[in-house]
């Protein structure tokens, strides 16, 4: 169980001084247009882009806590990575337990959840944009930290990869993990227990998705006439 | 194949490594066979011991130092910047290493202490390093990784031959210049192996940071979200990476593409993974500036460096062309 504290963090010309708090156990949706700084807010809660402001996890400052601790608390998703050489995808995913020692646990389990067992000798510089994003989050899977970080984990994901993502998402937050994920799909934000609406660098909304994302809102940050009407409603099996 | 060649690779290597040796110590003027070279080495035969332990003992240390250094540093700077055509020579780390061994020999300050050649070879090197870093960057493209190291290598030539163009200089400077600049083992001796001796700290030094380096491999946003400690590991990485190749340069003048040509191949026999392909890349570069040394010697006394570049150009040429 690990909460997020953001006080007045804020990186010049990216995001203006914002506060949050998230509470541990949490699946939570950051959502706004291209540029609302969604990546740039993950980038400073998992402590890997300076800026000002304080980050806590779990009521400690990040400052207090070292690497390798960082690396067993906090699992963070990158947009996309670009794999310069052929790892393959066991080693990757096995990277997830660097700050554990490299002791190997959770891979195979993993690999098989994110349907990755029949590729793990695979270099993963061959895979698909798709399948990269699914060997990241296998990877983010095997830290086994209580709290996840993830940059559009979703974008690149067919339907069914999506939903397995989701119903992920929520097993680690029935476990007590808090998930915190940008999104652009306004329609996964309802999979949610909160969202955090970001606008040009301001914090503008926060709260449960169906008292958050009114019609006056989604219009205001992204220009959009919203019709809530009923809709092809995909599940998994 | 693939899987059979990745397991038993380092046998291979370290075989050829072996054989590699006992040519450099037979194989030359005056040929000896394996019973000479083995009495020989033992001081039972007193002409091939004064042929072994004067010349070709110290000369194949040196090839051997020179050739792990160059090897390793290469996977260093590969993984640094995350391209596999990064390496000392393409980049102009070798280049600032030879401008300051060049300067040191120009000035005439190597002829007041045999430590002050190295030592100048390692402030170009770090020169040379510093600038390719504030170049290129992590993950920089090909593009631009190559076009700064054209830079680089331009303007550290320019230094030299502006070195060696001083009339001034003595036709013996001048003579040790050009060595510099061809690279070659002749004449080496057992101060130049002692000279190189740190190498082999470094190449210890270097082997623990394998898994570390893999991570970084991936890039530093990625690796310091796992726990790797950046910073320090960069540090790290340049430091031992820029003084192997300042040292091999050092007592071997400007050999290139060795660096480039050995990570590679075993990269793609092994995979990437810098906990094995460091320690094999420190015997395969070995194991091949053994063998251009043969050729070169083998041919009628060519230099090493021409060797390595007849070689490794055209193997340069090709890995380019498979990436576009």
């Amino acid at each position: 169980m690990i909460s997020l504290r953001l006080k007045d963090v804020s990186v010049e010309g990216r995001l203006n001084p914002l506060n949050l708090e998230i509470e541990a156990g949490k699946l939570v949706g950051l959502i706004g247009p291209n540029g609302s700084g969604k990546s740039t807010l993950l980038s400073i809660a998992a402590g890997l882009l300076p800026g000002g402001g304080t980050v806590e996890w779990g009521g400690c400052d990040l400052d207090e806590i070292d690497r390798m601790e960082r690396g067993r608390k906090a699992a963070w998703v990158p947009q996309d990575a670009m794999f310069s050489f052929g790892f393959t995808v066991r080693t990757v995913v096995g990277h997830g337990r660097f700050a554990h020692g490299d002791d190997g646990r959770g891979i195979d389990e993993a690999l098989d959840r994110m349907d990755l067992t029949l590729l793990a000798d695979r270099p993963v510089n061959e895979l698909s944009g798709g399948e990269r994003q699914r060997v990241l989050l296998a990877r983010a899977m095997v830290t086994k930290a209580p709290l996840h970080l993830w940059d559009e984990p979703l974008g690149p994901l067919d339907p069914r990869h999506a939903l397995k993502v989701l119903a992920l998402a929520d097993e680690l937050k029935q476990a007590g993990d808090t998930v915190i994920m940008s999104l652009h799909d306004l329609r996964v934000a309802y999979y949610l227990d909160q969202v955090v609406v970001l606008s040009e660098g301001n914090l503008r909304a926060v709260g449960n998705p169906h008292d958050v994302l009114t019609p006056e809102l989604l219009f205001d940050v992204f220009g959009v006439k919203a019709d809530f009407v009923s809709s092809l409603i995909l599940k998994l099996p | 194949m693939k899987n059979w060649l990745r397991d038993h690779a380092m046998w291979i290597a370290s075989g050829g490594l072996v054989i590699a040796m006992l040519a450099s110590l037979g194989i030359g003027d005056m040929p000896l066979s394996l019973d000479r070279i083995w009495a020989g080495l033992w001081n039972e035969d007193e002409m091939a011991s004064i042929v072994l332990w004067q010349i070709r003992v110290p000369r194949m240390l040196v090839a051997i130092e020179i050739g792990a250094a160059l090897a390793a540093s290469g996977v260093v700077m590969q993984a640094y910047f995350r391209n596999s055509l990064a390496s000392p020579g393409l980049l102009g780390v070798s280049s600032g290493g030879a401008a300051g061994a060049v300067i040191a020999i120009g000035a005439g300050w190597a002829a007041v202490s045999f430590y002050i050649l190295p030592l100048m070879a390692i402030v170009g090197a770090f020169s040379a390093t510093l600038a390719v870093v504030g170049l290129a960057r992590q993950g920089a493209s090909t593009e631009r990784l190559l076009l700064a190291g054209v830079a680089l290598n331009a303007l550290l030539g320019a230094v030299t031959s502006y070195v060696l163009s001083d009339f001034t200089l003595s036709y013996e400077r001048n003579a040790q210049i050009i060595f510099w600049l061809l690279g070659g083992l002749e004449d080496r001796n057992w101060d130049h192996v002692l000279m190189a001796a740190p190498v082999i700290l470094c190449a210890a030094l270097l082997w623990p940071l394998g898994r570390s380096m893999d991570l970084l491999s991936l890039g530093a946003t990625e690796a310091q979200s796992l726990g790797v400690d950046v910073r320090v590991l960069r540090r790290k990485m340049l430091a031992l990476s820029t003084v192997m190749t300042a040292l091999a340069t050092a007592v071997a003048g400007t050999v290139g593409f060795v660096g480039l040509v050995v990570p590679h191949i075993f990269r793609l026999m092994i995979g990437p993974e810098h906990k094995r392909l460091v320690p094999i890349s420190l015997i395969g570069g070995a194991t091949f500036v053994l063998a251009c040394d043969l050729i070169g010697r083998s041919m009628g006394n060519i230099r090493l460096g021409i060797v390595t570049a007849v070689l490794g150009g055209p193997f340069f040429l090709w890995m380019l062309r498979r990436r576009t």
